[in-house]
């Protein structure tokens, strides 16, 4: 309950830094390139003739929407994490009633505004640029598409959590994180849609966590989503999203117990 | 002809030390190349999925484009080894003001603030870059020596515009203290040359080889190898590679006349 009165307020912070550190966001969207430097290969090979259905029109389409949807859904928790963690910084915010994460949490969630003020110029010169881009989705898509998002966003929250906890343990955890990161990249329909993977791993691609952490909020903003695929995204997006809780939970209370932070 | 071996000497000194200082921590050297190897595989894997639909792609055929991505984890390493690093000291020095230090000793400072530093355990990609290019090597007939030569000279060349790239926001240190996120634009920027340039268009073709010049280290060694090399491929790289290196020569005068040490 403590928490539920203070999240506004903890809301507010979080928002002051973000527009206090505002040109830093500029270069952090700025940073995420890779949907415009894949979209220039695949729109290279759809050129000559269409693929999977992919013309021209809905590659750019596509790698529009990842890119809309890759910065609703990143969070840099990780980085912050381990530098608490490993400074010893943590025990501080341990002291206070608030779960550590859920600030995190809030922190990243009020940085959201200010990504789409600078991103929506972006997506609004593409389509002044491109017209024939702008396709809206039906309205069941876009109902659907706001719990799908946040839902994605949700599990790269509990995914750098739990890479993060292993800071208890190990000091690797960024290479460790790079691994998960490199396969993410691929599996998730970040560097090519998944329609492009061979027919056999589809099945695969399905259930596999990445999915639903990107090409699924993707695929119904682009209208590639049937409400029959969008409801097992769905359903797979919860079941990892309880998986997440649990593995978090496990490896926070157990690090903590042997937690001895840097002078502590 | 004194003080050019006299920095020749300190050079090596610095990366000697460099180099032992990695090999103090070999459990994770072995950590950091096998996480390397598996994240570059993941790296190679769209190029597959792409050749896996298509014969060739902006007439590029699997092999070749196979080489640009060698050459790609070469300027990765390179950049991560030597650019990066460098950077990060050299802003360091001039905050801190130890940049005076570095200013009274008798060789030539740029080449002492830019090149200090070599984080040898940044290296692993060289591996990935020869793996693939021996993979690539192996499914086309072997170039001959002249194009060998020429592309290893293009590579250079590259190289040093790339270099004088990084050493250009070492100059802009001078004036803000910030420069940490340019970094990270820098890096985003030269993922563009993963793939051969012919796939970019327009005036995103032309800045990838004259402003961000990934172009003139990837594909242009690559189209040396596959024997497609012309005079204005030449030309265009040593061009832009000299200009970049009158360019940035006098950025870093310009830069140390304005400095004014953090103690005065």
């Amino acid at each position: 309950m403590h928490l539920l009165r203070a999240l506004p307020d903890i809301f507010r912070v979080s928002f002051a830094g973000v527009v206090a550190y505002r040109a830093e966001m500029v270069i952090w969207i700025l940073t995420s390139t890779m949907p415009l430097i894949m979209l220039a290969l695949w729109n290279a090979v759809v050129d000559e003739a269409p693929l999977m259905g992919f013309g021209p029109t809905e590659i750019t389409r596509y790698f529009a929407a990842t890119l809309l949807v890759r910065q609703l859904t990143s969070s840099w928790l990780l980085w912050e994490l381990n530098e608490e963690i490993r400074t010893g910084s943590l025990s501080m915010k341990l002291l206070r009633p608030m779960h550590p994460l859920w600030v995190h949490a809030a922190d990243m969630l009020a940085a959201m505004p200010t990504r789409m003020v600078v991103l929506l110029p972006m997506l609004l010169a593409l389509v002044a640029w491109r017209p024939e881009l702008l396709a809206l989705p039906d309205a069941w898509a876009l109902a659907v598409f706001l719990p799908s998002v946040f839902l994605a966003w949700l599990l790269g929250f509990l995914v750098q959590a739990a890479f993060a906890c292993l800071a208890f343990w190990l000091e690797q955890t960024q290479g460790l994180f790079a691994l998960w990161f490199g396969a993410w990249m691929l599996l998730s329909g970040y560097l090519a849609p998944l329609e492009m993977f061979p027919e056999a791993a589809q099945p695969l691609l399905g259930v596999l966590p990445f999915r639903g952490m990107l090409a699924a909020p993707v695929e119904l903003l682009t209208g590639r989503a049937t409400p029959q695929t969008a409801l097992v995204d769905l359903g797979v997006q919860l079941g990892w999203t309880v998986v997440g809780f649990a593995v978090v939970r496990a490896l926070w209370n157990r690090g903590l117990a042997r937690y001895g932070a840097y002078g502590a | 002809m004194l003080e050019a071996r006299r920095t020749v000497q300190a050079l090596a000194a610095l990366i000697r030390v460099s180099v032992a200082t990695a090999m103090q921590y070999r459990s994770n050297l072995l950590f950091g190349l096998a996480t390397a190897l598996l994240v570059d595989a993941m790296r190679v894997a769209p190029l597959l999925l792409v050749y896996g639909q298509r014969e060739q792609v902006a007439g590029w055929e699997l092999p070749h484009a196979l080489l640009v991505t060698a050459f790609f984890f070469l300027l990765f390493g390179v950049q991560a080894a030597v650019l990066e690093p460098n950077l990060g000291e050299a802003v360091q020095a001039v905050r801190s003001g130890a940049l005076d230090l570095m200013l009274m000793k008798p060789v030539d400072a740029q080449l002492l603030v830019s090149l200090r530093k070599v984080d040898a355990s940044s290296l692993f990609p060289v591996v990935s870059a020869l793996l693939v290019g021996g993979v690539a090597l192996g499914m086309t007939e072997l170039p001959g020596p002249v194009d060998v030569l020429l592309a290893v000279a293009l590579f250079g060349s590259g190289v040093v515009s790339l270099y004088c790239l990084w050493l250009l926001a070492i100059c802009v240190s001078f004036w803000f203290v910030r420069v940490d996120n340019l970094r990270f634009l820098l890096w985003s920027a030269t993922d563009a040359g993963r793939w051969p340039i012919d796939v970019f268009r327009g005036p995103v073709r032309w800045i990838l080889t004259a402003v961000v010049p990934v172009a003139l280290i990837t594909s242009f060694p690559a189209q040396a190898l596959r024997g497609a090399w012309d005079v204005e491929l030449l030309g265009t790289s040593a061009a832009v590679s000299a200009a970049f290196l009158l360019g940035s020569r006098w950025a870093w005068r310009r830069s140390l006349a304005a400095y004014a040490s953090a103690s005065s």
